[in-house]
């Protein structure tokens, strides 16, 4: 053959070639392919699981924004009505205490009324005892019977006095 | 300054020694001479290096060319590499990966990805194909830097060339390649697909000869290089590392494309399959 050309060579040559194909094909070119092909798999799956995760994350996020939003809402018309509640209370608290107040306020001023009468009666008992003690006194030490007579009608005069201008009060 | 003084003296005594060792390297070529040059012309190493017909190796009782024998081992080391990577390497690869690990995926990814982008309809026989492929052009074409010697059947020592420098080699890839992607297009089209890869029949030949080609052309330029005495110290070195690399990268990359691109559009669907899937 020309140019050194051997057909035996040539076929010696492909089976060396195919021997060699076949053996790097099936000990690194496939195990590393594969390799190379379930890493980019998880890779893609850890991807996807983010993704999902992600997503899962925004919808929990804005659910939990928009409860929060409803409570803060709820929360600010609950403060409201408890204002207003409380400020209802409070008012009612003080117009019974006002009333209170005036009724205690208006016992005690016709207590101290009572009292005052009382005290006017007893302070005017008292006096009229200690007047006619000191008259006694006096009449004991300067009495006659006319004398004695005169002051009796002077005293019941007052007395009468006095009687009728209470009376008149009353 | 007694520790500054230490690493002069050592690399004074290195460069003593260095220069010494070249300088008996060169006085042995000198006294001895080099007998290459009175044993074979420059046709004659030139047509050796391209057709192999003198420097023969006995294999099993026949003789064949060194770039078979080059073949052999290639493909041995190869499989014994992938053999201990799988076993070592693949189970402990991890998710975040290490530098080596880095390196085979992007190796694998590499040509995954060609066959993805030039063959997109079926991607997974033809990117195991060119990882094979690509991965054999490259370390066989590295292979031939490391000088490894054989003895040829006149008792010559001949370095062991690149599997593809030789030309029953290149075909073999060329051909091969092209049987693989008429038979894609056979299974996957039917006829149709077969006469349609088959009319791209100068395919194999411009395979093989283009590898063929651009390997010899490093070959013969470091064979000019070796050939001239006075250019035969540390130029071929820079030459052959250069042109080897090159070929390696360039010759990989140039094959596994136009075999991925051929095979893509022989297993392409038809206008009417196409017609037929569309929703």
């Amino acid at each position: 053959m020309p140019l050194n050309i051997d057909i035996v060579q040539v076929l010696l040559h492909m089976l060396n070639f195919v021997i060699l194909a076949g053996g790097l094909t099936l000990i690194l070119f496939n195990p590393v392919r594969k390799f190379i092909s379930e890493r980019q798999k998880r890779i893609e799956d850890q991807a996807a699981e983010n993704q999902k995760n992600a997503e899962e994350y925004i919808r929990l996020k804005e659910e939990y924004e928009a409860r929060l939003r409803a409570f803060e809402e709820e929360t600010a018309t609950a403060r409201l009505q408890a204002e207003k509640d409380a400020a209802d209370i409070a008012k009612k608290y003080i117009d019974s205490s006002r009333a209170e107040a005036a009724a205690i306020i208006a016992k005690a001023e016709e207590d101290a009324e009572k009292r005052k009468e009382q005290i006017l009666d007893s302070a005017q008992t008292e006096i009229g005892e200690l007047v006619i003690g000191a008259a006694q006194k006096l009449l004991s030490e300067t009495a006659t019977p006319e004398r004695t007579e005169e002051l009796y009608d002077a005293f019941i005069k007052e007395a009468e006095k006095k009687t009728g201008r209470k009376e008149k009060r009353q | 300054m007694k520790e500054r003084k230490k690493p002069d003296k050592a690399r004074r005594i290195f460069l003593i020694v260095w220069l010494a060792v070249i300088a008996v390297l060169i006085a042995a070529i000198l006294i001895i001479g080099l007998p290459r040059k009175n044993d074979e012309s420059l046709r004659e190493v030139m047509r050796d290096g391209v057709l192999h017909e003198s420097n023969k190796i006995a294999l099993f009782g026949s003789t064949v060319n060194p770039g078979l024998i080059s073949a052999f081992v290639v493909t041995g080391v190869l499989l014994v590499a992938a053999l201990l990577i799988r076993l070592i390497a693949v189970p402990r690869f991890k998710t975040v990966p290490g530098k080596f690990q880095a390196l085979l995926e992007k190796g694998v990814d590499l040509f995954s990805g060609m066959a993805r982008n030039n063959s997109p309809h079926k991607t997974g026989f033809i990117a195991a194909y060119i990882f094979s492929a690509g991965t054999y052009i490259f370390f066989g074409t590295l292979f031939e830097m490391f000088g490894i010697q054989a003895v040829t059947t006149e008792g010559r020592s001949v370095a062991l060339p690149a599997p593809l420098a030789d030309i029953n080699g290149a075909l073999a890839m060329g051909f091969l390649t092209f049987a693989m992607i008429l038979g894609a297009g056979l299974i996957v089209n039917g006829p149709k697909g077969f006469f349609r890869a088959l009319k791209d029949f100068s395919l194999p030949i411009s395979m093989s000869f283009r590898l063929f080609g651009a390997l010899l052309s490093g070959l013969l330029v470091t064979e000019l290089v070796y050939y001239s005495f006075a250019l035969s110290f540390v130029l071929p070195a820079l030459v052959g590392v250069v042109f080897t690399l090159l070929h390696a990268v360039i010759q990989a990359y140039v094959l596994t494309t136009l075999a991925s691109i051929f095979y893509g559009e022989a297993v392409e669907p038809t206008t009417k399959e196409r017609r037929g899937t569309k929703p």
